[in-house]
């Protein structure tokens, strides 16, 4: 479990499972999102994660993309909602993503770093 | 043009569960055609997403993709072919001529803050993610009687 409560999601070929993570959290993708619509699991877990990390002041969430072997760009379109979401908050709610990726999955060496450029300082890939 | 060393063609309805294992299949069918594992999960990313689009858009049973591989010049060609509404042909074009324009990672940027703000369901993004993380020639071909054809290119 985690300091959020957040129960893991297990849907289609996909499973999301929050952890706590020193000061801050991780959000862990195992298997494949190409499901119709992953905006229907994505997007009530990206708001649940951003109220509970503006409402705790935690400073910084990884998402851990390193077992996700595929994400379609509906599925791309629910992370950069949800980056968008940093656009909005005064300064002293920022918290920070912290991409985790696996070098050895091409769609993320290509796609994650995108990422970055929506929000400038928001998103940092590691 | 060279004459292809290996091509694939696959026929199927328009169904969601048919496109993981087309693109498995795809993947598999470029890594042994060409050797390049990295060229094989970009293109079967592509054409994963112009399967995804034919289905959710396509206004007929039937969606048609060729794979082609010219290993002398390493290069994979494929196109997704499906009936569209007369609505439908239109869209295609607005967001083909959108994203083509200027520089493929600012194309692709704006591309995915307009889908983030919007409420349609859809996201649009599909085009713009091939043009960006391929690096391909992307044709668009829409005959007079609504038959939509986007091909990709990738050397």
């Amino acid at each position: 479990m985690n300091q959020l409560n957040i129960e893991p999601i297990a849907k289609d070929k996909i499973r999301l499972e929050v952890f706590d993570n020193g000061a801050g959290l991780t959000v862990q993708f195992v298997g494949d999102i190409d499901m119709e619509d992953p905006s229907l699991v994505l997007d009530p877990l990206f708001e649940k994660i951003h109220q509970g990390m503006v409402a705790k002041k935690i400073p910084f969430i990884v998402a851990d993309f390193k077992g996700l072997t595929f994400l379609n760009s509906s599925g791309i379109k629910a992370v950069a909602k949800w980056i968008m979401k940093l656009a909005m908050l005064p300064p002293d709610q920022k918290y920070q993503i912290r991409i985790s990726h696996n070098k050895a999955i091409t769609w993320q060496v290509t796609s994650l770093p995108t990422l970055t450029f929506l929000v400038p300082g928001a998103v940092k890939v590691e | 043009m060279l004459k292809p060393e290996g091509y694939i063609e696959i026929r199927f309805g328009p169904r969601w569960k048919y496109i993981s294992p087309a693109r498995v299949f795809i993947q598999n069918f470029i890594a042994i055609a060409l050797s390049d594992q990295t060229k094989a999960d970009s293109i079967a990313m592509a054409v994963s997403e112009l399967l995804e689009n034919a289905v959710k858009y396509g206004a007929s049973e039937d969606t048609h993709c060729i794979v082609q591989a010219f290993p002398q010049t390493g290069t994979i060609q494929a196109s997704v072919t499906n009936h569209a509404s007369e609505q439908g042909v239109r869209d295609v074009q607005a967001i083909y001529n959108k994203i083509m324009k200027g520089d493929a990672l600012e194309a692709y940027i704006a591309q995915m803050r307009e889908a983030a703000t919007r409420t349609d369901g859809k996201s649009q993004l599909g085009l713009a993610r091939i043009r960006y993380e391929t690096g391909a020639d992307v044709k668009l071909e829409v005959t007079s009687d609504h038959l939509v054809t986007i091909t990709i290119i990738v050397k």
